[in-house]
C-alpha cells in the first residue's frame, strides 16, 4: 500500500507533463504561426487574466477596475471576464504595450468597432494576452482576478479548510486533553510543533508565543501556494512577485513594531563605532532594513519561478530539437528531458516545503533581531556577546544549514543580517 | 516579446497586491483566532500535563524506592537485633553452663574432701580402738601364756614396750 502515494504523484507528474505538453504543443501551432517562437516558458510562468485548461480551454477571469472616467470622477467597473469588458465597447485591447501600462492612449472614436472587427488570426489582438485600456477616461487601479489570486484564494480555503475544524478539534477537549485522532491532525500538528521548535523558539526566544500565529499563517499560506503549484493546470502564486512582496511586507511591519529601544538604537546610533564611521553606518542600517524584507519577497518569487521555468525548459527542448533536427530526435530528446524533468518537480516538492520554511525563520530571525533585548556593549577588543548575535548565532546554522553553507562567526558586521539573508537564497 | 513578458513577471500587479493584502490579512486574523490559538494553547497545555504526570510519576517512584528503602533498612535492624538477641542469649547460657559445671566439680570436690576427712577420722578412730583392743587381747593372751610369771604392772610395761616397737602403721 506504500507505493499508491507514489503511483498518485507519478500520475499527478505525468498529467502535468501531459497538460504542459499539450499547453506547447497548441502554443507552437498558435503562436509560432504569429511571432516564430517554439516556446515562452516566461509566458508560462506569468500571471494572467484567465485560467489555462489547454487544450480544453480557458476559462476568463473576473475584471473590476476603479477608473476615473473623462469628468474626473471615480467609478468601479466590474466585469465577468476581459472577453465581456471588450464586448461592452468601453475598453480595448492595447495594441501599445502589456496590460501594467495605465497611460490614457489616445483612442478613436471607432475604437470598438475596431476591437470588435479583429479576428482570431491576430494574435497580437488578443486581449488576455496585451491587456485592455478603458474608452474613455483611465484606470486608477486595476483589482481583476487573475490566475494567482485565483490560486491564492484557493490557498486560503485550503487553510482555512483545513485547520478551523482542527481548530475546533482542540476547541473541543481533542488533542487538548487526549491524544490527537486522525492521520490529519496528527500530521498538522508535527507540522505546527515544527515551527514552534525549529522556527520560532530559536528565532524569538521566550517570547516566541506572541508571533506564532503570523509566523503559522506565513508558513502554510506559502507551503499551500507552492504546493498549489505543482498540481496540473496550477500555478504558484508564489511565483508572483506582488504576492511574496506583500508577505514580506507583513515580516516588515511585524519587525518595525516588534523593534525595542536597542532595535532603533541600533540603526541611528551604532554603538561601538567611532563617531566618524556613524554617518556611514546609518545610511547602511537603514538600506538594511528594507534589504531584508526585499531579499525576503525576491528568493520567495526567484525560487519559485525558477522551478517552473527550468521544468519548461526541460520540456521545451523536445519541441526544440523537434522543429531543428526532426521528429526523430525530438522523441530521442524525451527520453532524457522527460526523467530530468520528473527530477525537477520533485526537486520542486522539496523547495515547496524549503522555501516555506526559509521564509518563515528568516521572518522569525528579523523579528527576533528586532525585538531582542541589548545588553550593554563593553568596549573590550572582543566585546560582550548580545542577545541580538546570540540570536543570530543561534539560529544561523539552522538558515546556513538548509543550503550547505556554513556561517563564521567572524563574519558578523553591521550588514551581517543583510548578508545572511541573501546567503540562503 | 522576452523583455515584455519578463517584465510582466516581474511587475507587480496592483490587483493581486490588493488581494493579497486582504486575504492574507484576513486569513491571519481568522486563523489566528480560530485556528492557531486553540491548537496552540492545546499543544502547551498538554505538553504540560504530560511534563506534570512525568514530574508525579517520577515523584511516586522516588517516594517508593525511599519507602522499600525503609522498609529495608528496618528489616536489616531487626535481623540485627534478633543475632544480637541470639548471641546474647547464646553466650549467656554458655556462662551458665560454664558455671554450673565449676560448681559441681567445686561440690564434688568439696564432698570429696569430706569424705577423705571422714575416712581419715574414721581410720584413726579405727587405728586407736585397734590398739586398745590388740593391746587387751595381747595383754589377755600373754596372761593366759605366762599366767602367774608376770604381774599385772609388768605385763602392761612388756607390752607397751612391744607395741612400741611395731611399725606405726
Amino acid at each position: 500500500m506504500r507505493t499508491l502515494p507514489a503511483f498518485l504523484l507519478s500520475l499527478f507528474a505525468f498529467a502535468f507533463l501531459a497538460g504542459a505538453v499539450a499547453a506547447q504543443e497548441h502554443d507552437e501551432t498558435e503562436e509560432a504561426a504569429a511571432h516564430g517562437e517554439e516556446l515562452d516558458a516566461l509566458h508560462h510562468s506569468a500571471d494572467g487574466f484567465f485560467l489555462d485548461f489547454e487544450p480544453i480551454g480557458k476559462v476568463e477571469l473576473p475584471r473590476m477596475f476603479v477608473v476615473r472616467n473623462e469628468e474626473g470622477g471615480l467609478g468601479f467597473e466590474f466585469f465577468l471576464s476581459t472577453s465581456a469588458a471588450v464586448a461592452s465597447g468601453e475598453y480595448v485591447a492595447d495594441a501599445g504595450g502589456h496590460g501594467e501600462e495605465t497611460e490614457a492612449h489616445p483612442v478613436d472614436d471607432d475604437a470598438p468597432s475596431e476591437a470588435a472587427s479583429r479576428g482570431g488570426d491576430d494574435a497580437l489582438a488578443d486581449p488576455l494576452e496585451t491587456g485592455i485600456v478603458p474608452a474613455h477616461g483611465e484606470i486608477v487601479a486595476d483589482l481583476s482576478f487573475t490566475r494567482h489570486t485565483i490560486f491564492m484564494l484557493l490557498a486560503a480555503l485550503l487553510l482555512l479548510v483545513v485547520f478551523l475544524p482542527l481548530g475546533a478539534k482542540y476547541r473541543k477537549g481533542i488533542g487538548r486533553t487526549s491524544a490527537p485522532r486522525g492521520r490529519l491532525q496528527n500530521a498538522m500538528e508535527a507540522t505546527v510543533i515544527y515551527v514552534r521548535e525549529e522556527i520560532a523558539k530559536p528565532t524569538l526566544g521566550d517570547n516566541y508565543a506572541k508571533y506564532m500565529p503570523y509566523l503559522l499563517t506565513a508558513f502554510f499560506f506559502i507551503l499551500f501556494g507552492n504546493l498549489l503549484g505543482l498540481f496540473p493546470y496550477g500555478a504558484a502564486m508564489t511565483s508572483n512577485i506582488a504576492v511574496t512582496a506583500v508577505l514580506a511586507g507583513f515580516t516588515f511591519v511585524i519587525t518595525q513594531f516588534a523593534g525595542t529601544k536597542d532595535y532603533w538604537g541600533h540603526i541611528f546610533n551604532p554603538p561601538g563605532v567611532p563617531l566618524l564611521v556613524k554617518p556611514i553606518m546609518i545610511p547602511i542600517e537603514i538600506m538594511g532594513l528594507f534589504t531584508k524584507p526585499f531579499a525576503l519577497a525576491i528568493r520567495l518569487f526567484a525560487n519559485m519561478t525558477a522551478g517552473h521555468l527550468v521544468i519548461l525548459s526541460l520540456l521545451g527542448l523536445i519541441f526544440a530539437f523537434n522543429s531543428i533536427f526532426g521528429p526523430a530526435v525530438g522523441w530521442g530528446t524525451s527520453v532524457a528531458a522527460v526523467p530530468m524533468t520528473l527530477f525537477v518537480y520533485f526537486l520542486e516538492l522539496l523547495i515547496a516545503f524549503i522555501q516555506a520554511y526559509v521564509f518563515t525563520i528568516l521572518s522569525g530571525l528579523f523579528i527576533g533581531m528586532a525585538a531582542a533585548k541589548h545588553e550593554h556593549h563593553s568596549h573590550d577588543d572582543h566585546h560582550d556577546q548580545t542577545a541580538h548575535e546570540k540570536a543570530v548565532q543561534a539560529s544561523a546554522p539552522l538558515v546556513a544549514g538548509s543550503k550547505g553553507n556554513v556561517y563564521h562567526e567572524e563574519q558578523k558586521t553591521v550588514g551581517t543580517e543583510a548578508a545572511m539573508a541573501f546567503s540562503t537564497s | 516579446m522576452t523583455l515584455l513578458l519578463a517584465s510582466s513577471l516581474l511587475s507587480p500587479h496592483a490587483g493581486l497586491i490588493f488581494w493579497t493584502l486582504i486575504v492574507f490579512g484576513l486569513l491571519l486574523f481568522v486563523l489566528g483566532k480560530y485556528a492557531w490559538k486553540p491548537m496552540v494553547s492545546a499543544l502547551d497545555e498538554r505538553e504540560k500535563t504530560i511534563e506534570e504526570s512525568l514530574t508525579r510519576a517520577e515523584s511516586a517512584l522516588e517516594e517508593a524506592s525511599r519507602m522499600q528503602e525503609d522498609n529495608e533498612a528496618a528489616r536489616r535492624d531487626a535481623e540485627r537485633q534478633a543475632q544480637s538477641i541470639l548471641r546474647d542469649a547464646r553466650d549467656a547460657s554458655d556462662q551458665l553452663r560454664s558455671e554450673e559445671v565449676e560448681k559441681t566439680k567445686a561440690q564434688l570436690a568439696h564432698l570429696q574432701e569430706q569424705a577423705r576427712a571422714d575416712i581419715e577420722r574414721e581410720k584413726t578412730q579405727a587405728l586407736v580402738a585397734l590398739r586398745a583392743e590388740v593391746a587387751d587381747l595381747a595383754i589377755g593372751a600373754a596372761g593366759k601364756i605366762l599366767d602367774e610369771n608376770l604381774d599385772d604392772a609388768r605385763q602392761r610395761k612388756l607390752v607397751d614396750a612391744f607395741l612400741d616397737d611395731l611399725p606405726q602403721k
